[in-house]
This record gives structure tokens, sequence and C-alpha cells, in this order.
């Protein structure tokens, strides 16, 4: 069904399409003018969109990439041929931001705006100081004639692929990195996403577009001086069709682009000389009644038209077995205030993975006996990490055994979370050496270690909050050591999501979740990137005493299967329950290192965990 | 070389002036007010009605535009500004919702001022005279200018350090949710520094007034200007600001002098590339 709607929908825009390019043959100079005006900006919002609606990087750079693409047409038509020009507009503006994007991306929020801005801002001085002081003349000629309904045509091919472009692109693996990289972009590095590469690319092609668009663009003018190219108005005026039609949809630029120059024009005839004031005060209209732009909105009443006419349709609906639309309702209301009435619901769903655990052996397993295979998965040797004065880790080594459930406790600021994040590659450590199978891992970002097939979750749960539950959990499947498309990563993460309980909740946005429920889809994510260890920080803190019944459980099913486990803990009954070796921190230092019954009955241990007069006493 | 460098701080201290006000608004009360340079051109105005309808000291045009911006301010703050801070989910959403709003008020105050006083660049002359300095020839209102920078700085920096209102303002730009713990009136006070940045600004619109000619739109550039100097001095830190305006003003006119002045924007953004990749929190910036 969704794929028939699809082909509707390419339908219908195919033939939309085809009407607007046989248009100019029956418009006047006026009507094939406007057109461009209309695509040049639709391709321009589309593109902006593409690369800051999800990443929420706010660029202020359209117009230096316009202003690349009127330039390289200007200087090179002289003496190639357009066709030529326009493809080489396109890969400098995307070399250009190849340049520019890796150092500008680090920065976020206002200083990436001022910082884009600025670099339009520099592309103009320094252009025009070359024009002044190297060419002696600001104005350059562009001398072909190109005839206006040409440029229409073109300008209506760039709009129609950068709409469907984008929208295809949203549905693919990079649109799901894009989006994760927005929500979160330490839980995309950790879940396997290559965060830089994958923004600078990004940006690349939204740039390689505007400077298309620029080049284009270029023809109509007579000549091009600095301030046409490298003109701020671009930037801004696209910015806010985007905002205007909402970014978050590959269709609202465009629906914002068109608006913006109807209501341009509108406030031009109707205010003239209040034009500036009028487009103002719609501006802070906008800010206040449409936050979140007009697509939403059009969908919004679009649901509420489909839902009237639903009646009619449901008889047939319900028929098909793997839809269920009424779940679907149900879920969404139970993320408010009905929560604790869909609780029994929920236990009873959880049998089946109790069954499975009783079958697959019995429960209370002496693990004194059944010694871990030899070798260490992970071996750390000397680690030190200072922050300024303060020495988190301090020459520490321990090894994880392979296949075992490995406990890293001790009291608060102790350095756990620390070696965690030295381990996942999110800090680097002043010395030592992190062995993982043999291989040195120091070094390595984020997103090659949970390659390497080492995953984590969070002390702080950072469940992407935008996303479907399904969503976060396809990310690690798409993302993590064995990657794969979409489709095959949403089968997997329902498989997933009914192993942690989470199934009737796969449609919920990530904010709609409770504590537990974030937990868990945590879990999945982590283990949706096939780890052969994994890293638990803090996972069990804070649940009630059943649920931590249920998720030590979990936990053992897990290194049952395989995969190593080291957990960060405090929780004494779970730590003592799971692990055969456990490693006790204290201000940096290991103290202990054994069995739990061993580091548990450790002077020393209870020493640091409840000080010296209870340790006496 | 000595009169490039003497010429860099003088038009530094310009900066610094300039980045004051805006320093209270996006460093203090955390908002980003791209409308901030209206009121800067609004003082610019005021100071030259004052000369060339009423032919008083320019600088009486203050007694007018100073409680005027304060007032517009406050009010920007607490009637379009409150109600995107109470409704945004986060502070991505609500640096967004600030920057469109008050770019609607650019062209709300830009349109204003073209309708009402029209888009010629308007100047006059005061204070012309040179001043000779170490055989240097300064102008005299350039130097007023910046001796003004140097005492509403020094005042400002003391306030911030030394007073109760200075003291919360301080808390407020670190963690504004951590202050209304300690019981500060965090959204009383925001209101009061934003008040403040746009009674500031006007003062330096009407300072750099006789020296630089404004137009209706040149409002903006002053903006993106300030705003330089405060990521570069690291928002919230008045001396941050006052030593970057001067580090700034030194580097145009030095860069100008030895490699060309049509560069000299081009050397700003340097800075400010270089400033933002090294340390994003400024260079002022406590730790």
């Amino acid at each position: 069904m969704a794929d028939r709607s699809k082909r509707l929908a390419f339908l219908a825009a195919t033939i939309g399409v085809a009407i607007l390019a046989a248009l100019p043959l029956g418009l006047s100079a006026y009507g094939v003018s406007t057109g461009i005006v209309y695509f040049a900006n639709i391709a321009l919002a589309t593109a902006w969109a593409f690369f800051s609606g999800p990443t929420r990087y706010v660029s202020l750079a359209t117009a230096a990439f316009v202003g690349v693409g009127m330039y390289t047409v200007a200087v090179a038509h002289v003496s190639l041929n357009l066709t030529v020009c326009l493809a080489l507009a396109a890969i400098i503006g995307f070399v250009f931001a190849l340049i520019v994007g890796p150092s500008t991306l680090r920065l976020r929020g206002v200083y990436f705006v001022i910082f884009t801005f600025g670099l339009t801002e520099l592309m103009r001085q320094v252009s025009s100081w070359y024009e002044i002081n190297v060419t002696n003349k600001l104005n350059r000629f562009i001398t072909i004639s190109i005839d206006s309904t040409t440029i229409y045509e073109m300008l209506l091919v760039l709009a129609a692929v950068a709409v469907v472009g984008s929208w295809h692109v949203s549905t693919t693996r990079l649109g799901y990195a894009l989006r994760a990289i927005g929500e979160d972009e330490t839980v995309a590095r950790h879940t396997g996403v290559n965060a830089t590469w994958t923004k600078v690319l990004v940006f690349a092609i939204a740039a390689s577009m505007m400077s298309l668009v620029g080049g284009v663009y270029a023809l109509r003018y007579p000549s091009i001086d600095p301030t046409v190219g490298f003109s701020n108005g671009w930037s801004f005026q696209v910015l806010i069709a985007a905002l205007l039609g909402g970014p978050g949809r590959p269709w609202g630029p465009a629906i914002g682009a068109v608006l913006l120059v109807l209501l341009s024009d509108f406030l031009v005839g109707a205010f003239s000389r209040y034009f500036t004031i009028a487009l103002g005060v719609c501006f802070v209209i906008i800010v206040y009644f449409i936050p979140g732009g007009i697509a939403p909105r059009i969908e919004q009443l679009y649901g509420v038209l489909a839902r009237a006419r639903q009646p009619a349709r449901s008889a047939s609906g319900a028929r098909a077995p793997q839809e269920p639309p009424a779940d679907e309702a149900t879920a969404d209301k139970v993320a408010g205030s009905e929560m604790r009435e869909v609780v029994p619901r929920r236990r009873s769903a959880l049998h089946p993975l109790m069954r499975r655990l009783t079958r697959s052996g019995p429960k209370l397993v002496v693990r004194g006996g059944a010694a871990p295979p030899p070798g260490a998965m992970l071996s750390v040797h000397g680690l030190r990490k200072a922050f300024g004065g303060l020495i988190a880790v301090r020459d520490l080594s321990f090894d994880i055994p392979a296949g075992g459930v490995t406990g890293l406790i001790g009291p608060n600021g102790s350095g756990k979370t620390t070696v965690l994040n030295l381990i996942t590659g999110e800090l680097q450590p002043d010395a030592g050496s992190i062995l993982f199978e043999g291989d040195e891992i120091i070094g390595a970002r984020s997103f090659e270690i949970c390659h390497a097939r080492i995953a984590r979750t969070f002390q702080l749960v950072r469940v992407l909050p935008g996303m479907t539950t399904r969503e976060n959990v396809m990310l690690g499947r798409m993302f993590g050591s064995d990657p794969t498309g979409p489709a095959a990563a949403q089968s997997d993460a329902d498989t997933l999501l009914d192993r942690v309980d989470l199934a009737d909740r796969a449609q919920l946005i990530g904010s709609q979740l409770t504590y537990i429920d974030q937990k868990r889809v945590e879990l999945a994510r982590a283990l949706a990137t096939r780890p052969q260890l994994l890293l638990l920080d803090e996972w069990l803190a804070g649940l009630n005493p059943t649920e931590l019944k249920i998720g030590i459980d979990l936990i053992r099913t897990i290194q049952r299967e395989g995969v190593t486990v080291l957990m960060v803990e405090h929780v004494m009954e779970a730590i003592r329950a799971l692990c055969d070796h456990v490693v006790v921190m204290s201000a940096g230092m290991k103290i202990a290192e054994g069995t739990a019954a061993e580091v548990l009955s450790d002077p020393k241990v209870t020493q640091v965990y409840l000080g010296d007069d209870d340790a006496a006493a | 070389m000595f009169e490039v460098v003497l010429n860099g701080l003088i038009l530094g201290g310009m900066y610094g002036l300039i980045a004051l006000g805006l320093n209270l608004q996006y460093g203090v009360a955390r908002m980003l007010n791209l409308s901030y340079g209206e009121f800067f051109t609004a003082g610019a105005f005021a100071s030259f009605f004052a000369i060339t309808l009423y032919h008083l000291n320019p600088l009486l045009g203050l007694a007018a535009s100073v409680p005027v911006s304060f007032a517009a301010n406050w009010l920007i703050y607490r009637v379009l500004l409150l109600p995107l801070i109470r409704r945004a989910p986060n502070q991505d959403a609500l640096d967004g919702d600030v920057v469109l709003c008050t770019f609607g008020l650019l062209f709300v105050f830009q349109g204003f001022e073209q309708v009402y006083w029209g888009g010629n660049v308007r100047g006059y002359y005061f204070l012309s005279t040179p001043v000779h300095f170490f055989g240097a020839r300064l102008p005299a209102n350039r130097l007023l200018a910046f001796a003004c920078a140097i005492i509403l700085g020094g005042v400002l920096i003391l306030v911030m350090r030394k007073t109760r209102f200075g003291t919360a303002l301080r808390a407020i730009a670190i963690d504004p949710i951590a202050a209304g713990l300690t019981g500060i009136d965090v959204f009383k006070l925001s209101a009061l520094a934003f008040a403040l940045g746009g009674a500031i600004v006007a003062i330096s619109g009407a300072l750099v007034s006789t020296f630089i000619a404004s137009s209706a739109s040149s409002g903006i550039a002053y903006t993106l200007k300030a705003l330089i100097v405060i990521i570069v001095g690291g928002p919230g830190r008045m001396a941050g600001a006052i030593a970057a305006g001067l580090l700034l003003g030194v580097a145009e006119q030095v860069g100008g002098y030895l490699v060309d002045p049509g560069l000299t924007l081009a050397i700003n953004y340097a800075i400010l590339i270089l400033v933002l990749l090294i340390k994003p929190t400024g260079m002022f910036a406590r730790g």
C-alpha cells in the first residue's frame, strides 16, 4: 500500500512536471520569468533543507555557493560550451564545499550560522578585490544569449531533481544517517555512522546543486559582479523559504519557496512603499503562528480529511493481516497519560521471552565451575587519562575474558564511564593501550570501533528523540558491523524489539517512551550493531525489582548467545548474579579484581564504598 | 607604522563599543538579536537630526535615543521573545525562532527608517578637528568614541564584577537554569540586560555617527561586526569584547597597510575563523 501511494505520488509529480515543462509554449515572457524565479527558489530551498533540515545546521552559505556557480559560468563561458560550464559549476561548488566543509562543520549553533555568513562576505570581498586589482574590471559580461524558455526548462529540471532526489535520499541509509546526526551526533557515531564524512558529503551535494542553480541563473544577467554573485539576499531568502515550508519534509521547502515568492510579489503590489515593513511583520507572524513550517500543517489537514473518509474504507483495510491500524492508534494514545493501564498487556507479552529463557537451560548456572574460555577479548594496559589537573584514570590495566560478563564497579567519580569512553573512542587516552582481540584500538574513531564490533549504551539514556523506536534500532543495523539497507534493517529491528519487549511500541517516537523503555531501545540499538563486546553503562540503574529481574535475565541471554559483556554497575545484586569477573576502581585506579564474591568481601572495596568507619565496624 | 597601530586601536575601540550592547543581549540574555544594528542607526539618526534640524549638539540626541531604545528593547524581550522562550523545547529550536523573529524585526525597523527618513546616507561634521598625539594626527571625534568605549567598558566590567546585579547577570550568562534555582529572577534581569544592551548600542550609534555616515540599511553590518567581536572575545565577557575589538581593529589597519586596504573584511573573517577553530568558546573565555 505504501508502495502504491509512492508510485501514485511519483506519477502525479511526473505529470505535473510535464505540464510545467510545456507551459512556456503558452506563457507570456512575464510568465516565463516568474517561473524561473519560482524554480530557482524551489531548487535552492530544497537543496538547503537537504542538508540543513535533518542536521539542523542553519547555513547562510547558500549565496557563497550560488556565487561560485555564477562566477564559474561567467569565467568559463568565454572559452567553453555551456554544458561543460554548468558541469564545471557543479563540480567546483562540490569541491569548494568539500574544502570548507570539514572545518566549518566542526562548529555548531550560532557559530556555524555566523561562520557561513562570513564565508559569503569573504567570497564577495576577495572576488571584488581580485576583480579590481587583477582584472581591473568589476563586471564580467555574459556574452552568450540564451532565451528565457531554455533557462526556464533547465531550472525546472533542477527543481524537480532537487525535490525528487532529496525525497529519495530521505528513505536511504544516507537519509537515516543525516537524521541521526541531527538528533544526537554522539549516538550516531557510536552506532557506526561516519558522521564527519556524511555531513561533509551531503553539504557538498547541496552546494553542488546551489552552484548549478547559480550557474544557470547567471545566464539571465547581462553581467555579473561580486554584489550580484555573492549577495546575502540568496542566503536569507532560501533560509526563510525552507523554514516557512517546513524543512523536515522533502516537499516542504518547495512549498515554502512558492509561498515566499507569492507573498513578496503580493506585498510589493499591495504595500509598495511599506513592503519591507510588511515582509518583516510576516516573518514575525510565521514564527509565532506556524512554527515548524506549513508542510506539517498541510499533512495534519490531510490527515483530518483522510480520517473523515476512513469509515468507508476501514472494512477493506482490516482484512490486510500485516496492517494493524487499530493497534497503532492505541499505541499512540498509550503514549500519553494512560501508560499505567497497559502494563498488564506488556507483562503478558513478556512471557515468551521468559519461556525462551527457561528453555535455554536451568536459570541458575553455577558460574564458578564454567571457566571463561582462555584469552582476553579486550585487554587494557597502563591506561591514563587526565582532565586538566584531575586524573580520571591512572595506570589502569585489566582484561575482559571472552564470552563472560565482566563487572566494572566503584564509587561515583572513580572513572568507570571514562574507561568506557576511552574504549569507544569518545576520548583519547594520554597513555596506555587497549587491545581488542589483539589489535590496538586507541586512535580509532567511535564509528570504527562500532564497526570493529564493540557496542555501548549510555549512562544518561540517549534515545534519538525524534525517531521512532523502530528507527532507533534500525540505525544500529544499518550502520553497525554488518551494514544493510533500510528494508532488511527493519525486519531485524522488529526481531530485536520483540526481544526487548517493545514490539507494541515500535511506532512511538523516542521522546514519548518511558525511562525503562528508552533503556530497552538503547540496548536493542546496541545489539543491532552486532557486537562481540557489549559495554553497558549502568543499564540496570533506576529499575524497580521486577524490571531488574527481567533486565538481569536479558543480559544473561545475550551473554549466552556469545556476546561478551562489560557492565559498569552499582546494583550489586546484578553484579553477584551475572559477573564472573569484577574489576573495582577507586579514584581512577584499580583497587581489586577477581570473582564477585572475592571483591565484594575485600576490605579495600568495602572501605571505598562505605567509608572508613563502616568498614571498621 | 606607529600611526597605523594607533589608528587600529582607535578603530578597535569603536568595534568594542559597538559590541558591548550585543554582549549583554547575546552573551547574558542569550538572545541573538539581529535587529540590534537598527538601534545603532536609530542612535545615529537621532544625533543627525539634533544637529541638522535643531542645531543642537549631536550628543544631545542621546537624550531621546537612549530611553527610547532602552524601552523598545525591553518590550522586544518581554513581549516578543519571552513567549518564544517559554515555548521552545530546546536551545536549538529557540535560537532558530529568535533569529527568524528578530530578522523580521530588522525588516520592520529598516522599512520604517527607509519610509520616514529616506534611504540616503546621512552624515555631518562634528569635532572633526585633528588632535596631535606623539606626532600622529588623530581626529577628535574618533578619540571621543574611543574614550567612551574604554569608560563604558570599564564601568560595565566593574558592574559585572562588583555589584549584586552584575553577579546575577554573570550567573545567568553561565547557566540560566541554575541561576533561577538560586533565587535570581532570570527573566526580569535578562530583560533588563537586553534593554541595557539596546541603550548602549544607541550611545555607540550616536558616537560613531560623528565620524561615519549612516543610512537606513547600514544597521546589519554593525550587528555582524559586533557579533564577530563577541565571538572572538567570548560571549558574556565585557573585557573580552573590548580586547577583541582592539585586536580586530589593529589587525584590520595593519593588514590593510601591509597587504591591501580592500581586504580588511577578509582579515576580520580570517581571525574569526582561526578563533572558532582553535578555541570555539572565544579567546578570552574561561577554561
